[in-house]
């Protein structure tokens, strides 16, 4: 596939070049919405902090709300209670400088996805320019759970910056489109250039993390074990049921369904969900299946950890961290997945 | 509420009057035949005590372009005490939402006996006077498609 | 030497101990060492070898008060709606209490969400905790990965960094301007009380977006909720907030959509900021516990400032004192209602 070599002014004019055909999303580098992805006006190339920004990139996929259909409440429309199409602004998006965790999200959902329509016209909609890390946070743990902070997977082009410049590598067909915009400010790569980029991808797999291929072991537990594990209860104390870790969480993938109604108009919406809300699982009859915190709290780690990998294969985590750095009182996940192991 | 056309815009106004004494003031100026504008869309309610913030934030939600409440005088409720407490409420809700930079004016508060069918009327003028000033009401409002 | 957080460490530990072991109490509400730098958790310390867990630092901004009322619940015998209350004493429980957290015990008792004869308050004059978004700004948002604490500065280091901060200048806002530090209630207090300090200006920041014209507090309102994404962390970190169904969660009628649109988040901010109205302490636990950094505490601490203007009080200061907002005086000032304005002249 083709690769290219692009200084920062290079970076700026592809950004130009892709902004004719595509709405290009950055996180914003500070300020107000700091870390929210937002759309870039000012074409050169982005600051883009170590780690992961606040918001994942599931929020292109799963937009907040995402309108699915129309309808009219008028008795007298014709067309009263029929469904319609929303209307489409008919934009496509580059989603710029996604971390490799992230970018990998993408995939994982998917598999619950595959049969989710909006999901894949989302997929369809959003082309991905990953960004290597060259920093490995505190709270990141890519590797182990089957990533790497070189990784490449779900990016339609990834970019690895090396003194300066950037090897932008295309993975896929529409990336390979998307670079061939740069081909008048870039460079062709050297050899020199794929060997640097091998070496890091080699230091990031000799690292020194400690689990590899948990799902491969996850699977292998009995699954009323891990349940009955006597350490849910510790964690239950402390959790306050927020949605801080699933909101911000790139592969936590639940959503609610909503009609809005108003003065004639209506819409179904579809908006991101927290299996730690207690009206998560609230029946119509008032049961709730899962009516306790303690019920709540495992819920998210199993489904990550057991229920996800038995169904799907790999762990539905990506070891960004933004869990751990962002719970209230300190749920940290990889000790969870550590706890779980050791069962 | 609904679309409104610039040039004819009307004001909607939501009126939550208590019972016993602001809704029967209502009563007695359209008895006594005091003109007021139509603007209003009055919901009867037990007491002022019982308006809740919610349902004040609810009707901008919906598009109101103003809210009144309107309860008995302090000392007159019907529960003796109800209005004593919502004023409280009031006072708080209302410095809240200046302060959020919602205008003042949209939301609009008065104490209106059963006898005063005249102020009734003096009172929803002013406020549709206010409202009017104001023009339609873009914060807080909640749009569908 | 050990510092004045370490020594309150070692009394909090032999207090939770001897609580436990004697079995006064059936758990213990404080907090342990977390796995990040600068993070503490919650922890419920149920057996005596549980005490040893226990420390105190300046990161403690969870407001302990939270978990109050429903650990007390987890003790009593289930029981539906309508069942006469248990009979026979229950099992008390034990809880770390600064000077905010006490006065939110104060408002769960007058609410009776609170038994005063089932909490063993252990109180803890408040030295002002530390805002751990302050002390990442002060780093340059570089990824942190130590941090110790002496009695007046942090040591920050990371990968290729160190630094050193006064505490009290990432100490929380809230802390900053707070007039009560030490315990309204208590059964046994572990440190030196602070006394009540003097702070002037301490509605500064509230006061400066009351300067600000309509249309500039619009756009404040607009632009710094922007980013909030409803993950109710500032609700559900806050003592006040214990409805079995918030608000937000009412669909006949609902008064709030369940989305991000700026309408919704607005809504769900005013009304929980104003539900908190006359009970708020400013403990800050809402605004520290914030993925994003929204400042939700401005609209409490607002509705706080007015509080004691117009009705001259301060939630949860006493337990004889009713609340503001379930009392009222004849004379409370009504400048606000149309029909008033004309006599009061200027009247707020
Ligand atoms: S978790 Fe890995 S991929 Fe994600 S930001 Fe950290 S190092 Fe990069
Ligand atoms: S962020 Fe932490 S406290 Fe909030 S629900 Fe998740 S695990 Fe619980
Ligand atoms: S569970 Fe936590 S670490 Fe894993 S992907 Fe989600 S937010 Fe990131
Ligand atoms: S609203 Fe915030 S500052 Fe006020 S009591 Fe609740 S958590 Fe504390
Ligand atoms: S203000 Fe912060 S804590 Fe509260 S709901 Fe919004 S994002 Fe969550």
């Amino acid at each position: 596939m083709k690769a290219l070599k692009l200084d920062r002014n290079a970076i700026g004019q592809w950004l130009s070049a892709m902004a004719g055909e595509r709405d290009i999303y950055v996180p914003a580098p500070d300020g107000p919405a700091k870390g929210t992805w937002t759309l870039l006006t000012d074409y050169s190339m982005p600051e883009i902090k170590p780690g992961v920004p606040a918001r994942p990139v599931k929020n292109f996929l799963f937009p907040q709300p995402e309108t699915l259909l129309k309808f009219s409440t008028v008795p007298t429309d014709p067309n009263c209670c029929l469904p319609s199409e929303p209307e489409e602004n008919g934009r496509k998006n580059v989603v710029f400088g996604v971390r490799p965790c992230d970018a990998r999200s993408i995939g994982l959902n998917a598999l619950a996805c595959k049969a989710d329509t909006y999901y894949q016209a989302n997929m369809e909609k959003n082309a991905i320019i990953g960004l290597t890390c060259s920093q490995v946070c505190s709270t990141c743990f890519c590797s182990e759970t089957g990533g790497s902070p070189m990784g490449t997977e779900g990016c339609d082009v990834s970019l690895t910056e090396i003194d300066g410049s950037y090897i932008a590598r295309a993975m896929t067909e529409r990336g390979e489109a998307l670079l061939a915009l740069a081909e008048s400010s870039g460079k062709e790569v050297t050899d020199s250039d794929i060997s640097a980029v091998e070496a890091l991808e080699e230091k990031a797999r000799a690292g020194s993390d400690e689990i590899r291929n948990p799902e491969e072991q996850l699977r292998a537990k009995d699954l009323m074990e891990l349940y009955n594990a006597p350490f849910w209860q510790e964690l239950a104390d402390r959790c306050i049921n927020c949605g801080a870790c699933t909101f911000l969480c790139p592969t936590c993938y639940c959503f609610d369904i909503q009609d809005e109604t108003l003065h004639g108009k209506g819409r179904r919406i579809r908006c991101q969900d927290s299996c730690m809300f207690p009206l998560f699982t609230l029946h119509a009859s008032g049961h709730n299946p899962r009516g306790q915190k303690i019920q709540r709290v495992r819920n998210r780690f199993m489904h990550k950890m057991k229920y996800f990998p038995d169904r799907f294969g790999p762990i539905s985590c990506v070891g960004c961290g933004r869990c751990v750095r962002d719970c209230p009182v300190n749920i940290d996940i990889r000790e969870v997945m550590r706890s779980l192991l050791h069962i | 509420m609904g679309t409104t056309s610039e040039k004819n815009w009307e004001p909607k106004i939501v009126a939550f009057l208590c019972n016993w004494c602001s809704y029967a003031g209502a009563d007695l100026a359209g008895v006594s035949r005091f003109q007021y504008p139509p603007n209003i869309r009055i919901i009867r309610l037990p007491c002022s005590g019982r308006v809740s913030a919610n349902m004040i934030l609810d009707a901008l939600r919906s598009g109101a372009d103003g809210v009144l409440v309107s309860g008995c005088h302090p000392g007159d409720c019907h529960y003796i005490s109800g209005n004593l407490f919502a004023r409280r409420r009031f006072a708080l809700l209302n410095n809240l939402l200046e302060f959020v930079g919602i205008e003042p004016g949209r939301v609009n508060f008065s104490w209106v006996s059963a006898s005063e069918g005249e102020q009734f009327a003096e009172v929803v003028k002013e406020v549709t006077d206010k409202v009017k000033k104001l023009g339609p009401s873009t914060r807080l409002v909640k749009r569908i498609g | 030497m050990s510092t004045v957080n370490e020594k309150i460490t070692e009394k909090i530990r032999s207090e939770a101990q001897r609580l436990l072991s004697s079995g006064e109490i059936a758990a213990f509400i404080g907090y342990e060492a977390g796995s990040l730098p600068m993070s503490v958790r919650p922890f419920v310390a149920r057996k005596p070898e549980d005490a040893s867990r226990l420390v105190w630092n300046s990161f403690c901004v969870l407001n302990l008060a939270n978990y109050l009322p429903a650990l007390l619940k987890s003790f009593e015998p289930p029981r539906r709606p309508g069942d006469p209350p248990p009979e026979g004493p229950l099992p008390k429980v034990g809880i770390l209490a600064t000077g905010c957290w006490s006065r939110n015990i104060v408002v769960q008792i007058k609410e009776n969400q609170v038994d005063r004869d089932r909490v063993v308050i252990v109180g803890v004059p408040s030295r002002g905790m530390v805002s751990a978004r302050k002390v990442k700004e002060a780093v340059g948002e570089r990824d942190i990965q130590a941090c110790t604490e002496e009695d007046h500065s942090l040591k920050i280091s990371g990968e290729g960094f160190e630094q050193e901060l006064n505490r009290w200048d990432v100490v929380r806002d809230n802390c900053k301007t707070c007039v009560h530090p030490d315990p309204v209630i208590y059964d046994i207090l572990i440190g030196d009380p602070a006394g009540e300090r003097q702070v002037q200006d301490r509605f500064a920041q509230v006061d400066e977006i009351e300067h600000k014209s309509l249309e500039e507090r619009w756009d404040w309102f607009a632009d710094s909720f922007s980013s909030c994404v409803r993950c109710y962390a500032c609700r559900n970190a806050c003592p006040l907030c214990y409805c079995p169904t918030c608000f937000v969660d009412d669909s006949r009628p609902q008064w709030v959509g369940k989305s991000t649109e700026q309408t919704d988040t607005m809504l769900f901010h005013i009304l929980r900021a104003y539900h908190c109205a006359g009970r708020c302490t400013d403990c800050g636990s809402c605004e520290s516990v914030c993925p994003v950094g929204i400042p939700m505490r401005l609209l409490t601490k607002k509705l706080n400032k007015d509080v004691l203007e117009m009705y001259g009080s301060e939630a949860g200061m006493s337990l004889d004192e009713p609340l503001p907002l379930t009392t009222y005086n004849p004379a409370d000032p009504q400048g606000f209602v149309l029909t008033e304005k004309s006599e009061k002249g200027g009247d707020r």
